[in-house]
């Protein structure tokens, strides 16, 4: 255990500097890191750019920074166009910008506002999303909240309670065409599901309830099925 | 063990375990992530699991998640159950190790006080080899060599330790990976045993 107190990594301006433990670190220009940093604070607010993992206790970003490397928090906030090269791994997550993730996400709790991209799995107790996201791989989660707002792709989603609403359509209604609110996944397995403007080749639960502009390849219940009009299921049956 | 496959709405049909309760246990590392083996079917893509493996790991999960955590649980499960301590006669009590088998260890080890998870499953592989009559003292010591000189065989469930003899000449070996070995015509195959399986026979004897 390290008993002395750590000091602070702070870059104004433009810099170029080491990694190593910190107490608090921040960077509000267009600093440089050069190797894995492990502190307290962590808040970057310019066009930072690590070369390495990122461990912390809270982390903020706010700008476009550009991480090469994994990023470990209790909490993490992602404001700004972010680009994280690997995995993010953080109790509470927030992301609210337009960023990418190239690794896995892992969480307990998971809230997309705005445009993420994530290239493997995603995986939270409660994940929830207002805005557009991508994930290429697996989408897992206890509780599935999706408002949509965008055009939304998952390659898989599992859970048990999985929720698809799409946004009420009063503003929205003129640029609808020009931008279908829609949830794209191979498919879609849960306990309880509920989905809205969804497109899924294959959806399987237990109660399946199937609302508006929604196009489904095959259904397979074990409960309750529901289907509204305004949507085409092309199979569906009870297991 | 067989590599016949099993789809994931047969898995949940015979065991009567929901989708969500496979998502989560799937999120907390209770099943591990090479199990899912994707195939392409006539609905597109499907997930099969290894048939024996996957209904034996639902069951255990069924019978000890009223006493455990899921966490706990995935402790026990992962190779890594790291804040394991127990002492000798602790393991001995629980049939770990028998007396005899305790005693060979400690004169290759030293004396030991308190034991953690790979000086336990070093012991367990020991017994479990010697108890079988598959090798004698001399080899049980070369075994416990080469666990010492390289602990990352006990990391890997995939490895394999096999035993060979030719002419009254006995040496072993770790497959990393559990590739398959092939001998010369002269040499014989002692024993084999797998880090996997011992580990987890470990796991639900410690349980």
């Amino acid at each position: 255990m390290e008993m002395k107190t750590l000091g602070n990594l702070i870059i104004n301006g433009v810099g170029s500097v080491n990694g190593g433990t910190f107490n608090k670190v921040e960077i509000n220009g267009k600093g440089t890191v050069n190797s894995d940093i492990e502190c307290e604070r962590f808040n970057c607010n310019g066009t930072g750019t690590i070369h390495g993992n990122i461990k912390t206790e809270k982390g903020k970003i706010s700008g476009a920074a550009q991480i090469h490397g994994a990023v470990k928090a209790e909490s993490l906030n992602i404001n700004g166009s972010a680009s994280i090269s690997e995995a993010v791994h953080s109790q509470k997550l927030e992301v609210a910008g337009n960023s990418s993730i190239g690794g896995s996400v892992k969480s307990d709790e998971m809230a997309v506002n705005g445009k993420a991209k994530i290239a493997g799995d995603c995986e939270a107790e409660v994940f929830r999303a207002e805005g557009a996201f991508k994930i290429d791989g697996l989408l897992n989660a206890e509780t599935i909240d999706i408002k949509l707002f965008g055009e939304s792709k998952a390659k898989e989603i599992g859970g048990r309670k999985i929720k698809v609403a799409q946004h009420r359509e009063s503003l929205f209604k003129l640029i609808k065409s020009l931008f279908p609110l829609k949830l794209e996944a191979e498919l879609i397995e849960g306990d309880d599901i509920e989905l809205e403007g969804t497109s899924a080749l294959v959806v399987r639960g237990k109660n399946v309830k199937i609302g508006k502009n929604c196009e489904i390849g095959l259904v397979e219940y074990s409960g309750e099925y529901e289907c509204s009009p305004d949507s085409e299921v092309k199979e569906f049956r009870l297991i | 063990m067989s590599d016949e496959l099993i789809s994931k709405k047969e898995v949940l049909d015979l065991t009567g375990i929901s989708y969500g309760q496979l998502y989560r246990w799937k999120r907390k590392n209770l099943i591990p992530e090479d199990w899912f083996v994707r195939k392409s079917t006539f609905t597109g893509q499907e997930t099969f699991f290894p048939k024996e493996k996957i209904l034996e790991r639902v069951e255990k999960i069924q019978k000890m998640k009223d006493r455990l955590s899921l966490d706990e649980l995935a402790d026990l499960f992962s190779l890594n159950a790291s804040n394991l301590k127990l002492t000798k006669e602790s393991l001995v009590a629980k049939g770990i190790a028998s007396d005899p088998v305790m005693n060979i260890f400690l004169d290759t080890q030293g004396e030991l006080h308190e034991f953690n998870y790979y000086e336990i499953l070093k012991l367990y592989i020991l017994s479990s080899l010697l108890e079988l009559g598959d090798i004698h003292i001399e080899e049980g010591k070369m075994l416990l060599q080469l666990l010492n000189d390289h602990q990352e065989i006990l990391q890997e469930p995939k490895a394999v330790i096999c035993f060979i003899r030719k002419l009254g000449m006995s040496s072993c070996l770790a497959s990393m990976n559990g590739e398959q070995v092939l001998l010369e015509k002269g040499t014989k195959l002692a024993a084999a045993i797998s880090v996997e399986q011992c580990a987890e026979e470990l796991k639900s004897k410690l349980a």
